[in-house]
């Protein structure tokens, strides 16, 4: 099962996938491989917000700029995939006039277009600000969907004959002298392990950079900076509100669907894989937050989650805020004698595509080729279609039963045939590849009635699992739930968790001590 | 102003219970509540205590385990107390839907997951289920029927499964009232029943969701067993539940005909106490607010879910008398590291501490308040979850709390 | 969404506090019989996360809710579903238009008492066939449904020509609600006798109607008209330490708790404590032990069933209690949920089906007792009895009045 590219791109998340997207369009033929579904790294652990760039404007003002570029040309390439909120930067009293005054100025000198409101005009926009603020920015924010971003560039790229293997690990890289000749891989799923050939290797594994490295003897400095978000059961408000003072922890709350996004925080971490919001992150950021939007302290919280940033690290550097944002592209050849194989890591979700663009002009100039870049002037596939608020209220519209057929998740109004349009297209090879691709289990319950429900109608299809049965895959489900609603237990998400353990547990008796058919009681 | 002479707050299993033992006594009860507890949601069978082996008689089970368990509710309702308990329960359900257990110990019956799940009071219409071979059962689904799903119980239980689609009516996602409902007309369930006897294939046993009627369950089991010639049962499912229900509307039936006042709709929000005792009850009906006088009072109104318990961001408290809650140090201990482990989360062994009469007290051992009783799922020291004790609790303690109000 | 509007906009709170458990689904009479409304878990908290104020609705299906509100009374975290799903259709309602039968239809106080004064012609048309065929095709008031007569004089007028209040007996005051006062004078005229018998002496205060058909069709401002109007009436009689008393369930849950508690009607409260079911007041006057007043025994096999609206009153079963002082009648609880007709709802022509099917388990639990006389407080489950059974449907307080010694 041997396979032969032209380029490797290993990483699925947005700087991978905006590559492969880049090669495609320039004719150059690439594979894309990922361990995980598609945004497994920090494009799928991020707040979802399209940054306006005004948040970089007074300490970082080049970064503005790129900001508000790309911010642009998303929302011509990719407004399907763009929630166009828009966003306030709001001034509390401890904030101060002076430094809102300099916010308005450097947004005008990066580019950014900002309307200054009254603290009257910003409340009836967003009603449920503190009523304290002394006045508010608006700024050309947005929300963005990760996850549908960058299947669309996958989308896009495969068009023109670009290749992904999602749950595809490299497990070493093939050398042929000094210069690269290939990984090899193996099927996370099947278990099966085989080569891929290529001349020419990117590794855009993000925070993961340095485990792609190590299979070649090298290493670059990366910091590994935690931050932790909570999701909101109901959405707060119809905008982007940010903290107008010098960028700090707990400064933005971005509406998303049906919820809010309440982050984020900044913590050293030193795992890659395993990392948990404690609790003090939790309160700190219910706590700051509520600075904002008072509601925040009675507010339910359905989930709390962490993404793990890559920052490359320059020697002086020891507050995480400090190292720029900017990313950093690497040619081992020139660097390390290793010809062939480039890393790109760092950056921001809403710059991947410049990221994407630069990647691809530098393997360009190396591979000895002039095409142009042109990922700026497509437009992703399914643009043209309606997005967010026009879905929310579709979803509603159709709610009935009897207008709809089945409705698996009753909190988001999934219907059963958003699954079967997903099983068709044959991509799906574990549950976590369906709950990425729908808004399934993201609503109030967080999973707990309709993924009873989905594993049974996976099972109807003969596509539930293997022998042990789709009660080992509900009891893997309900194990990762529970990391991300163990910090927001209290109140009515209590409550919620004592009825969904007592179905689970009780009920359905899913022991803790076996693969599926449990047989309860016997000690 | 009227006078009771017991208030029993809170109208799930255990409040329904209180209401009726203290009913049967003679005295004028009244219930006050809103929602019917865990009964609409998993109260579908009557398990006492899950958790022993499946080889132990119930009652000898049970003296160990409350030698062993000396601050669990068994404890102070004492095995005979249980046993007498459960035995009024099911008077309340004369034939023939009636409720059993099968040779005086805990039986295994199919879940909703395929599964099988320990419990021993068993009604009529899951009878059955105990009794189920794998290679002899057929399970059927009903499609449109998401909160059974048919293929993951046949799949883990291995037996054979079928979909069947509902006669006459197209019913993409029916509800389970819906659907217990069309069970109970005649014409509904022959046409079920012959459409699950073309798709058997000489199947003794017939497992389907649920949702066998609310009228007469029993006389639906008999309708389709005689067209299907199979032993048919009821698998429970998501919530809501049907046979939870059931159980409510005989209870309620049977304190509205004996007399009790039933005031379900707005839950007990306040209350007055004066020198140890508590004089008076207060409900929220804005823009009033109802005042209940009674000698006595069971509390009886659940943990979190049913509101007898609130737990805040770092402490839990219960709200209407504000008695002190055994719980565990901070937040941080109120939940273990994964959700599927041996041990239970701690904070499911919290709850209010009783004396053997099952009077709250302080960590002290102190009586708090001289007449209020409380009952069931609130009680501290028990993990109803990973006992499987849920409905014994309930049904023993709210007997006990009734005998033990009534006599003081 | 448009200005002035009166609609306000639910506690952020509400769809927060729900924990998705189903138990209103075990109770909701219109879900039970038909797909097209979700049921009150989607209609209610679960839509509410998808609404948004400053868009237009889309949630057709809102109408459906008959606004029983069992689910209210099963909720274990407290949401307030039916009035959820009351602003999600008063939101929608004023923004698609309402129909000329909506209009004409919660104008039962003045087209009632037009009706009354010509209820010798039109008593007679209202069971004409082709008249009915009309009034389905071209109003979408349905052909299938029995309407109630007219009964002229009206109670109002009725009471005018009795003798004077005595000043040495304690004063009570009723509020006889519409239909008491055009369909059903014999109600109101009960409800005076019993109240005579305890001793009392009944005024009729100036009232108007209760407002809550305007609820029906989601009209919240027409609705807090009449209740400011009523409350200027009622609000004297209150101040005069006197008691109201109501004998139409609907009316009195309007009264003693939506003026206050939905509409947020200053003086409400005020109102409501003086309010009392004719049947609770009857209780607590006659108080624990014996009354003076007696009834006659009557032995006869009734059957009473209880309003939905009566479990928002949250007073128990008040009926109940006073007939079984009643010597040697078997009187039995018909065990059914909901007579399903919803005031005005299943008389329109799109919802008929419906509330003849929540009905449906009604009338067989009524075949299984077979009573020779069918009692209720409220005036829409009696017709709905009597369209469904055929059988004898009496207010508890006509029968007792019968029986009073």
């Amino acid at each position: 099962m041997d396979l032969k590219t032209e380029v490797l791109i290993i990483g699925g998340g947005a700087t991978g996938a905006g590559i492969a997207r880049d090669l495609s369009l320039r004719g150059i033929p690439c594979l894309l491989v990922e361990k995980g579904d598609f945004t497994s790294g920090a494009s799928g652990r991020n707040q979802g917000l399209l940054h306006s760039g005004a948040r970089y404007a007074v300490h970082d003002p080049e970064a503005a700029r790129e900001c508000i570029t790309e911010n642009r040309i998303l929302r011509r390439i990719a407004p399907h995939c763009i929630e166009p909120s828009g966003g306030l930067f709001v001034s509390l009293p401890e904030d101060g006039p002076e430094y809102r005054s300099t916010f308005i100025r450097a947004c005008e000198a990066a580019g950014i277009e900002t309307v200054p409101l009254s603290p009257r005009e910003a409340l009836s926009l967003e009603p449920r600000l503190n009523p304290s603020l002394i006045g508010a920015v608006q700024v050309p924010d947005g929300a963005i969907d990760p996850f549908m971003l960058v299947v669309e560039n996958a989308r896009d790229a495969e068009s023109r004959g670009a290749r992904f293997l999602l749950h595809t690990e490299v497990v070493s890289l093939i050398r042929s002298g000094r210069k690269i000749a290939g990984v090899r891989v193996r099927d996370r799923i099947t278990g099966d392990e085989y080569a891929v050939s290529a001349p020419w290797v990117i590794n855009a594994t993000g925070a993961w950079a340095n485990r792609i490295l190590e299979l070649a003897g090298l290493k670059i400095g990366i910091a590994l900076s935690k931050g932790s978000m909570l999701i909101t059961n109901t959405r707060l408000s119809e905008r982007v509100i940010n903290r107008c003072r010098p960028p700090s922890n707990g400064d933005i709350i971005v509406p998303n669907d049906t919820v809010s996004i309440l982050g984020t925080t900044s913590l050293r971490s030193e795992d890659l894989e395993h990392y948990e919001v404690t609790p003090e992150e939790v309160s700190f950021l219910v706590e700051e937050l509520s600075r904002m939007i008072p509601e925040v302290k009675e507010e339910r919280f359905t989930r709390a989650y962490a993404g793990v940033r890559p920052l490359v690290q320059s020697a002086e550097a020891c507050d995480d805020r400090a190292i720029s944002r900017g990313f950093t592209l690497l040619d081992h050849g020139s660097c390390d004698g290793l010809e062939g194989l480039l890393t790109i890591t760092g950056g921001k979700l809403v710059t991947y595509r410049l990221m994407a663009e630069r990647t691809a002009n530098l393997l360009c100039e190396k591979m000895g080729i002039e095409v142009p870049c042109l990922t700026h002037l497509q437009r992703l596939p399914g643009a043209g279609m309606g997005k967010a608020l026009g879905d929310r209220l579709l979803r509603l519209r159709r709610q009935t039963p009897a207008a709809r057929g089945e409705i698996l998740c009753d909190c988001e109004l999934v219907p059963r045939e958003a699954v079967d349009a997903i099983l068709r297209e044959g991509k799906v090879r574990e549950l976590q590849d369906i709950l990425h691709r729908t808004r399934l289990a993201k609503g109030t319950c967080q999973g707990g009635f309709c993924v009873y429900r989905l594993l049974g109608v996976l099972n109807e299809l003969h596509k539930g699992g293997e022998d042990g049965g789709s009660n080992r895959t509900l009891k893997d489900f309900l194990e990762e739930r529970w990391k991300g609603i163990r910090p927001v237990l209290w109140g009515t998400s209590l409550k919620e968790e004592e009825l969904i353990e007592s179905i689970y547990k009780g009920l359905f008796n899913l022991a803790s001590d076996d693969s599926g058919a449990s047989c309860g009681g016997a000690k | 102003m009227k006078r009771w002479d017991l208030i029993v707050i809170g109208m799930g299993l255990a409040g329904l219970t209180a209401a009726r033992t203290a009913m049967e006594m003679g005295a004028k009860v009244l219930v006050v509540g809103r929602g019917i507890g865990s009964l609409s949601l998993f109260g579908n069978t009557i398990d006492v205590l899950g958790e022993l082996n499946p080889e132990t008689k119930m009652e000898s089970g049970i003296r160990g385990w409350i030698a062993a368990h000396p601050d669990h509710p068994y404890a102070r309702t004492g095995a005979e107390g249980i046993v007498e308990a459960l035995d009024s329960f099911r008077t309340l359900f004369p034939s023939p839907y009636a409720f059993a257990a099968i040779d005086g110990r805990n039986s295994l019956v199919p879940t909703g997951a395929g599964t099988l799940r320990p419990t021993y009071l068993l009604p009529v219409t899951m009878a059955a289920g105990a009794a189920m071979r794998r290679e002899e059962t057929l399970i059927v689904g009903l499609r449109g029927f998401k909160d059974f799903q048919g293929d993951t119980v046949s799949l883990h239980l291995r037996c054979r499964g079928v979909t069947v689609s509902l006669p006459r009516y197209g019913l993409e996602g029916a509800t389970a009232l819906a659907l217990a409902r069309l069970m109970d007309e005649a014409p509904f369930r022959e046409g079920l029943g012959e459409m699950i006897r073309q798709q058997m294939a000489g199947e003794k046993f017939i497992g389907i969701p649920a949702v066998l009627g609310l009228k007469d369950p029993a006389g639906v089991l008999k309708t389709l067993e005689a067209i299907t010639g199979a032993r048919v049962f009821e698998i429970p499912m998501l919530p809501p539940s049907i046979p939870g229900t059931r159980i409510f509307h005989r209870f309620r039936e049977a304190l509205i005909a004996g007399g009790a006042a039933f005031h379900m709709g707005h839950p007990a929000t306040g209350a007055a106490v004066e020198n140890g005792r508590c004089t008076e009850i207060y409900a929220e009906n804005p823009p009033l607010t109802s005042t209940y006088r009674a000698d006595r009072f069971i509390l009886a109104n659940g943990r979190f879910l049913g509101g007898g318990l609130w737990a805040e961001m770092n402490r839990i408290r219960e709200p209407l008398f504000n008695l002190p809650v055994s719980q565990p140090g901070s937040r941080g201990e109120w939940f273990r590291e994964k959700f599927f482990q041996p041990e239970s989360h701690p904070i499911h062994r919290s709850g209010i501490l009783t004396d053997a009469d099952l009077r709250p007290v302080d960590e002290e051992g102190r009586v708090i308040l001289r007449n209020v009783w409380a009952a069931g799922s609130i009680l501290a020291h028990h993990q109803a979850i990973e006992e499987h004790s849920r409905e014994g609790i309930d049904i023993a303690t709210g007997f006990l709390a009734a005998r033990r109000a009534l006599s003081a | 969404m448009t200005p002035g509007n009166a609609n306000r906009t639910p506690a952020r709170t509400f769809p927060d506090v729900c924990v998705r458990c189903a138990t209103c689904m075990a109770v909701c009479q219109v879900s039970r019989v038909t797909l097209r409304f979700p049921g009150p878990k989607q209609a209610g908290p679960g839509a509410q996360r998808f609404r948004s104020a400053s868009e237009a609705s889309v949630d057709d299906w809102i109408e459906l809710c008959t606004s029983c509100h069992l689910c209210d009374t099963v909720c274990p975290a407290g949401v307030p579903i039916s009035e959820l799903n009351l602003m999600a259709k008063a939101k929608f309602l004023d923004e698609r238009g309402r129909t000329l039968r909506d209009w004409l239809l919660v104008r039962s106080d003045l087209f009632g008492e037009l009706a009354a004064r010509f209820s010798r012609i039109v008593n007679p048309l209202m069971k004409n066939g082709a008249i009915r065929w009309l009034l389905d095709r071209l109003l979408g008031i349905d052909q299938r449904r029995d309407l109630p007569g007219y009964e002229y004089p009206t109670f109002r007028q009725w009471f005018r020509t009795r003798p004077a209040a005595e000043d040495r007996k304690p004063e009570v005051a009723y509020f006889y609600g519409c239909f008491t006062n055009t369909n059903e004078t014999d109600v109101g005229k009960a409800a005076v006798a019993l109240l005579e018998a305890h001793g009392f002496t009944v005024t009729v205060p100036p009232q108007r109607c209760c407002g809550i058909p305007r609820l029906g069709i989601g009209d919240l401002r027409g609705a807090k008209e009449m209740g400011e109007r009523n409350l200027d009436l009622l609000l004297p009689t209150v101040r005069r330490g006197i008691d109201i008393v109501f004998s139409s369930t609907s009316c009195g849950l309007m009264l003693r708790h939506e003026y206050g508690r939905l509409l947020e009607l200053p003086g409400a409260g005020e109102l409501a404590v003086r309010l009392f079911d004719l049947c609770e007041f009857l209780g607590r006057v006659r108080g624990e032990g014996e009354s003076v007043v007696r009834f006659r025994p009557l032995p006869m096999k009734a059957a009473y069933f209880a309003p939905c609206h009566l479990r928002s009153l949250n007073i128990g079963l008040p009926a109940l209690e006073l007939l079984r002082l009643v010597p040697e009648l078997d009187i039995r609880v018909i065990e059914a949920e909901c007579c399903g007709l919803g005031g005005l709802y299943g008389f329109k022509k799109e919802k008929y089906e419906i509330a003849e099917e929540i009905g449906k388990d009604l009338a067989e639990e009524v075949a299984r007792l077979q009573p020779e006389i069918l009692l209720t407080d409220c005036e829409g489950c009696r017709m709905q009895l009597r369209q469904l059974t055929g059988i004898r449907t009496l207010h508890p307080a006509q029968l007792l009045r019968d029986v009073l010694d």
